[in-house]
């Protein structure tokens, strides 16, 4: 400490010490807050299975399942200060031959804390209006509430066989992903784990996907 | 021109005595744990992860600038050296004896 030099060094070097066990502790934090994530309702509302290319030169013709869906949730729990996002995905699962399980994500969304607005990748005009939806407030709970009605699917699921069609015992699961700022990513867990409760909720009874529609039958239909 | 030069190699090189040593080492690491405390505890309370990460770095600002400087504050103990020569007149002093 005899020189600036020195002093900088040393003073730089502890702070880097505190940093890190200040991230520690903010990691920590989480432990200590509770998760009460639920659901309330998840059910298809309109199942459709149809013929289609993966893409438009394709010569391959696969069948995709189209699931609209309504979901009630609370995962307001899941915002705390060092909640950066949380990931929200919905899959469909159904059973394979022997024990093996399909899972095909049919929608998820990005549900930011204000303290991450900055990041989400969307249009200007867009962006003002989330930050103004948030402001003066430092988390917003608020945007763990969803409501969604009749949700269009944001993908359309195959099997890698191209056959989706009449497949029985499907039931849609809601998951989520906690992104926090500083620690360790976590999922919905099936278990209560300390003051984390498991996901009350979140899965829809089974159905079956409808056999494949026939365009000439709608056509003949319309006419 | 050289009296100018040494004063600015002082100021960069900012020496300063063995007492100031002493406190700017206590200071910076008192400073820098209550800050890093003080970051947490706000944050935790107000949870606002940004005003923890600003407390931090402020704390920390704070901590350069009260620590990095020669501030007068570090070299109010200069050590005092015998004056030059001292010892071989010692020694010629004897011998004459």
């Amino acid at each position: 400490m005899y020189n600036s030099l020195t002093r900088i060094q040393n003073t730089f070097g502890f702070f880097t010490t505190v940093a890190f066990v200040v991230a520690a502790l903010i990691a920590a934090s989480d432990l200590i807050t509770p998760r009460t994530p639920t659901a309330g309702l998840l059910a298809p509302t309109n199942v459709q299975v149809v013929k289609g290319r993966p893409h438009y030169y394709s010569s391959k013709k696969e069948e995709y399942a189209i699931i609209k869906f309504s979901l009630d949730a609370d995962l307001s729990s899941l915002f705390t200060w060092n909640t950066k996002q949380l990931f929200v995905y919905v899959t469909a699962e159904w059973p394979g031959p022997g024990n093996a399980t399909n899972e095909a994500v049919i929608w998820d969304s990005i549900i930011t804390n204000p303290s991450a607005d900055h990041l989400q990748n969307i249009g200007p005009v867009a962006m003002k209006k989330l930050k103004r939806s948030a402001e003066g407030k430092t988390i917003d709970p608020s945007r763990g509430l969803l409501k969604l009605r009749n949700q269009k699917p944001k993908y359309q699921i195959t099997h890698p066989s191209s056959r989706i069609a009449e497949k029985e015992d499907v039931t849609l699961k809601l998951h989520y992903n906690v992104q926090p700022w500083v620690g360790l990513l976590t999922w919905n867990q099936g278990q209560d784990i300390g003051p984390w409760k498991k996901l009350a909720g979140g899965i829809s009874k089974t159905f079956n996907l409808p056999a494949l529609k026939k365009k000439d039958a709608q056509k003949k239909k319309s006419t | 021109m050289a009296d100018v030069l040494d004063q600015v190699r002082d100021v960069v090189d900012g020496q300063i005595d063995f007492e100031g040593q002493k406190i700017t080492e206590l200071l910076a690491t008192i400073l820098l744990v209550i800050s890093g405390a003080l970051s947490f505890f706000v944050g935790y309370i107000l949870q606002d992860i940004k005003l923890a990460v600003y407390v931090g770095l402020g704390g920390t600002a704070l901590t350069f600038l009260a620590v990095v400087p020669p501030w007068p504050f570090y070299n109010k103990n200069p050590v005092k050296w015998l004056p030059a020569g001292y010892a071989a007149d010692l020694a010629a002093s004897k011998s004459s004896q």
